[in-house]
């Protein structure tokens, strides 16, 4: 008790396939938490659960202190949610999508004004609350439905995939609305990403793969845990150099691109060491601190692959992206 | 109550700020006043004697007959179709944004029905603009009477659509499902033709439409049978009855009553169960 939300043995069965097996987390009033994992790892199911869309097969999981089965209603109340897919009504305008918002929430009649003034001066949309939808960008619909996750005054907010399918200057600018909230309204906030970039900013991170966790820790510390520097290395013959490397220093080797990636304790000094001696030519090397993706890449042995955007993403853009 | 109000009022909103919608929306009843109105007074016309008929029957106008009919398909066609408005919530997403408020699902799905009951009888009293080209008088206590009995018939048949529309993910397969109901059940309601000397079986499948008495009803408010002769009122189809027993028009409000109240319970009930 006493954590805004607090998940134990929560599991998703699909018929026979277990699409989340067994999640255990707690998150703290006020922080910044985040979901990270490839397509398909049970993000948007975990997030679902917890905002009372879908049943849990197994296990249990509360918000603000209600069950999210027993107390359907009482969560609904405490949350606000941003979906990975827009949920917004296009054919109305902005001040009717958040006015509409304000009646299935029970926002005072007197209240709702102030309040929707409020939430679009955070996204910076006070001057398009007349226009209708269809005719926003897709940056401008995600802020909007910020905007709209927030009028009931949520002491949780879920965002799932708040920036897929932008471009980085509209994610930057998301981000810094995210980050304005929670100075500004101190509220909780419980996101997905499968950005490495975007998971950094969380306070915690939780790193989700084929339906479990697998690492949960504040972004330094995952990175600490991996332990020294990475070491990328093009060479003309990488399948040779691979093997060499490994029996010279005896470290685990992972073949990514044209690169070979592996970890040493000390970096510098090993650089200086190995290019003297190394006998395979090299034709690129590079030293670096690790990141969440080689937290990922240790942890699995395999990449999140950020760059590949899969057909799935490719169809929310177009659906987010004007018409 | 705010839940209701709101879940209409969106519903309400979006019907007349489609223009499009609402000028299309005339399309159909024009075509079959026109069209098939004035082809069938010939045809019929002469089935009952032409130019030589005598008496009461020569008064037999068939686009006056249609007319009823016409707003109650109107009405039919509005109600139904409103609740493809679930259908395309759920496809562009917009269904979550309700079903994940604290509303109860009950008053969502009465809210619903409300809004496509209302934008059935805005539709169905739009067909009024027909009267002074089919020779039919409009008072305005035909209209007072007329607008009750539009939104229960409207109320009723809403909630078959929501009914219909909870089961199903795609809204070509809401379109599909509501085709093949929606011809038998208007051909077998008399909106388009006079119900008489039909086979056994028919009979029985008019009886069984409540269609048949939500179209008796129009026909019994704008064509007030009872000052009519006999005769014409048989050649109409105006003597609906059962075992013998001609209906009367509080029992046909009964009985739409009543299947609203059965249809809008199974509706809320299957609401209940949806799943975001
Ligand atoms: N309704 C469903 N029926 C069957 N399987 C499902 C259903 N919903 C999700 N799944 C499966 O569960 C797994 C997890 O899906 P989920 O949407 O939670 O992934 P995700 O981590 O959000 O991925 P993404 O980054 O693509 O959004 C996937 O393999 C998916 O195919
Ligand atoms: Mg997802």
């Amino acid at each position: 008790m006493g954590h805004i939300v607090e998940v134990s043995g929560l599991k998703k069965r699909y018929k026979k396939f277990e699409a989340v097996t067994g999640v255990d987390l707690q998150v703290e009033e006020g922080e910044i938490f985040g979901f990270l994992g490839p397509n398909g790892a049970g993000k948007s199911t975990t997030i679902n659960m917890l905002s009372t869309i879908i049943k849990p097969s197994e296990g249990k999981a509360s918000i603000n202190g209600y069950d999210i089965v027993e107390e359907k209603n009482k969560v609904r109340a405490s949350i606000g949610l941003i979906f990975q897919e827009s949920t917004l009504d296009e054919k109305l305008t902005a001040n009717e999508n958040l006015l509409l918002h304000c009646k299935f929430y029970g926002v005072a009649k007197d209240k709702r004004k102030e309040r929707i003034q409020e939430v679009l001066e955070i996204v910076d949309l006070t001057d398009k609350r007349a226009n209708i939808v269809e005719t926003f960008s897709g940056g401008m619909k995600r802020r909007l439905e910020i905007a709209r996750g927030l009028l009931h005054y949520p002491r949780v907010l879920f965002l799932d995939e708040p920036t897929v399918g932008l471009d980085p200057q509209t994610r930057n600018h998301i981000w810094e609305y995210i980050l304005r909230l929670k100075k500004k309204a101190g509220i909780t906030i419980f996101l997905t990403t499968h950005y490495m970039d975007e998971a950094e900013i969380c306070d915690r991170v939780a790193v989700m793969d084929q339906g479990k966790l697998i690492a949960l820790d504040t972004p330094d510390q995952l990175k600490t845990n991996v332990g020294g520097d990475i070491i990328e290395v093009e060479t003309e013959n990488n399948q040779a150099a691979e093997a060499l490397l490994e029996e010279m220093y005896s470290v685990e080797v992972t073949a990514a691109g044209q690169a070979l990636t592996f970890q040493v304790d000390k970096g510098s000094e090993f650089l200086v060491k190995f290019v003297k001696e190394f006998d395979i030519p090299i034709c690129t090397v590079n030293l670096r601190r690790p990141t969440l993706n080689d937290v990922f890449l240790t942890l699995t042995g395999r990449e999140i692959r950020e760059e590949t955007v899969s057909g799935k993403d490719k169809m929310k853009h177009l659906k987010r992206g004007p018409h | 109550m705010e839940a209701i109000y709101a879940i209409w009022q969106r519903d309400v909103l979006k019907f007349f700020r489609d223009k499009a919608r609402l000028i299309g929306s005339f399309a159909m009843p024009f075509m079959f006043l026109i069209l098939f109105g004035s082809g069938m007074s010939g045809a019929i016309g002469s089935m009952m004697g032409g130019e030589a008929a005598s008496g009461p029957l020569s008064d037999f106008n068939f686009v006056e007959f249609m007319f009823p009919g016409i707003i109650g398909m109107t009405v039919f066609n509005t109600a139904i179709f409103s609740a493809l408005s679930v259908v395309q919530d759920r496809e562009f997403g917009y269904l979550r944004e309700i079903l994940v408020s604290p509303m109860s699902r009950t008053s969502i799905a009465i809210g619903k029905v409300l809004g496509g009951s209302t934008v059935a009888l805005f539709q169905g009293l739009m067909m009024l603009v027909f009267v002074p080209f089919i020779g039919v008088t409009i008072t305005i206590p035909i209209i007072l009477k007329l607008i009750p009995v539009m939104f229960l018939v409207a109320f009723a048949i809403s909630s078959i659509g929501l009914l219909i529309a909870t089961s199903l993910k795609t809204s070509q397969g809401f379109q599909m499902v509501i085709q093949v109901l929606i011809f038998p059940m208007l051909f077998l309601s008399g909106a388009l033709f006079p119900l008489s000397g039909m086979p056994a079986w028919m009979d029985f499948l008019v009886k069984i439409n409540p269609l048949t008495y939500s179209v008796d009803m129009f026909k019994k408010i704008i064509l007030q049978p009872e000052q009519m002769e006999p005769a014409l009122r048989e050649a109409m189809g105006l003597n609906l009855s059962i075992f013998n027993h001609v209906i009367t028009f509080s029992e046909e409000i009964l009985v739409v009553a009543v299947l609203s109240i059965i249809f809008v319970l199974f509706a809320t009930i299957r609401f209940n169960r949806a799943e975001a």
